[in-house]
């Protein structure tokens, strides 16, 4: 793809945390004032316990809510509310169901100042990468679930925006389905680079697709450990090295669950 | 033939009401001018088809509820709107709206009357009362019904007013809501056109059977009656085609 130039922006959040006071005037701290950077480009997934604030974290990046301390910046810009620069994918696929397939992935174009014709090719270049070309003219309700986050990842990536935030995308998905979205993700991503940051449950997922894997603590949420993927794409489920990087994750991971649920940290023996 | 499938109920229900109304013709042994039987009813109405009285007065009708009915489109599809997305607007109106409320259409015809006489106006204004809160309730039902994700959706790609914001995904996503509103709404307008015209009129179907019971002629009300129900499914399938349009499904 020569016609649009390239581009993806830098995160950088510093101190940032998160309090909701909920109307009896007790209050919940979902994030514990939290310092990460994430370079250009690069792949970081999130992964820890429920409710240890990741969603939080990226809803501040986004632009959906305020912090109540720190900041959050993408491209040493301060976020202050969404923007179609920074796109983002949801769990449940947000496609507008009034529109076809086409005219979903066309939406963000518009406000681009692109013609008719420049917005259907590149739709239709997006709808290819993901193989949806022939459901251009479908309605979202006569797709699948993987099918409709197909549309949705084809939508945020045609508004070309400098970072992606993607709140745990395949977890409303089967396994197969699952695998299938993970592939053509690398796809689509592989072709323009852009800054990623996924959040998941799925430790193999997490492992699968990112250059950096974030394990987050109980609640309130912290960064607990921060680990470097070194390995090529694409990556074996089956091979050592991916196992030992997964059992890896499992056991910060699992300290951490066992800090949610009660338990000791031997009690959770993961596979 | 699909038309045809939905019909078979309706010809079936009629055949059973007729079948009950003979029977019951045969055990009371009322008058004719009291209770008609139905096969002297069906001729009555199939009179007021040929000599055009039927079209004239449901044409009288129809005239009063849809310029009604457009009137109050036109006021309370933007109050609605407006009430949804402003909490000011909403704090002020609403307390208005829900005291208005409970007050029956019918309950207006003598101020009506008094305020406008027996002419035209009196009983657009009437419908307008009938027509106007279905219209506002499922208006503002179908904006605060908008899923809130869309609306990040919208927001993350591209839309970044709220006026651009509105047109582009949250009047689209409130239409089948708005729609259902204005079916229900043409519907308590039909019903209520026929009993302001019970009480003041010279046309209309209403009228046609006011006239058939100063006359003592029972078979003319039931033919009037048949008419106006038959015309309020039909108008109602016409909104209901109009609306499966909008009908797109979960996303």
């Amino acid at each position: 793809m020569t016609r649009r130039d390239q581009h993806s922006k830098s995160i950088e959040v510093v101190d940032l945390g998160m309090t909701f006071r909920s109307d009896d005037g007790t209050s919940v701290k979902a994030l514990a004032p939290t310092t990460l950077e994430i370079q250009p480009g690069q792949f970081v997934a999130i992964v820890g316990p429920s409710g240890c604030g990741k969603s939080t974290l990226l809803n501040v990046l986004a632009g959906f809510l305020s912090p109540s301390e720190g900041t959050a910046s993408i491209g040493k810009e301060a976020v202050s509310g969404p923007s179609i620069d920074h796109g983002v994918v949801f769990q449940d696929y947000a496609l507008f169901p009034w529109l076809t397939v086409l005219d979903n992935v066309t939406f963000g174009l518009k406000s681009k100042g692109l013609s008719r014709s420049e917005r259907n090719e590149i739709a239709m270049h997006f709808l290819d990468v993901v193989s949806l070309r022939d459901f251009a003219d479908k309605r979202p309700r006569e797709l699948s679930g993987g099918m409709k986050q197909r549309v949705a990842i084809a939508r945020t990536f045609a508004t070309n925006p400098s970072v992606i935030l993607m709140d745990e995308p395949f977890g409303a998905l089967d396994a197969l389905t699952r695998r299938f979205l993970q592939q053509q993700l690398l796809k689509i991503w592989s072709e323009s680079r852009k800054t990623v940051l996924f959040i998941t449950h799925s430790v193999q997922e997490a492992v699968f697709l990112a250059d950096r894997i974030i394990v987050m603590t109980a609640r309130p949420g912290r960064i607990k450990s921060d680990f470097q993927i070194e390995l090529d794409h694409p990556r074996d489920f089956s091979s050592d090295a991916f196992r030992k990087i997964e059992k890896m994750v499992f056991d910060s991971l699992d300290e951490e669950l066992a800090k949610t649920f009660g338990l000791a940290p031997n009690q959770l023996q993961s596979d | 033939m699909q038309f045809l499938g939905h019909s078979v109920p309706y010809v079936l229900a009629l055949l059973a009401i007729g079948t009950v109304w003979q029977i019951a013709v045969w055990i009371s042994d009322a008058s004719v001018a009291i209770l008609p039987p139905p096969l002297l009813t069906l001729a009555t109405l199939w009179e007021l088809v040929v000599t055009g009285e039927l079209a004239k007065h449901t044409m009288a009708s129809l005239s009063r509820v849809v310029s009604a009915w457009g009137l109050s489109v036109l006021v309370a599809v933007p109050l609605g709107l407006l009430m949804a997305r402003s909490k000011m607007a909403e704090r002020l109106l609403d307390p208005v709206i829900e005291l208005f409320r409970p007050i029956s259409p019918l309950a207006w015809i003598p101020l009506a009357i008094l305020w406008f006489g027996i002419g035209e106006t009196g009983k657009i204004f009437i419908i307008f009362v009938a027509t106007f809160f279905p219209i506002v309730l499922n208006t503002i039902s179908g904006v605060k019904g908008v899923d809130p994700v869309l609306i990040r959706a919208g927001r993350v790609l591209g839309c970044n007013n709220e006026g651009t914001l509105f047109w582009r995904v949250i009047l689209p996503a409130a239409m089948p809501t708005i729609i259902v509103g204005l079916r229900i709404a043409f519907g308590t307008g039909w019903a209520a056109i026929i009993a302001a015209e019970l009480v003041a009129a010279q046309s209309g179907l209403g009228y046609l059977i006011a006239d058939g019971m100063e006359i003592l002629r029972s078979d003319l009300v039931m033919a009037g009656m048949i008419a106006i129900g038959v015309l309020g499914v039909l108008i109602d399938s016409i909104f209901r085609i109009i609306g499966n349009q909008y009908d797109w499904g979960p996303a």
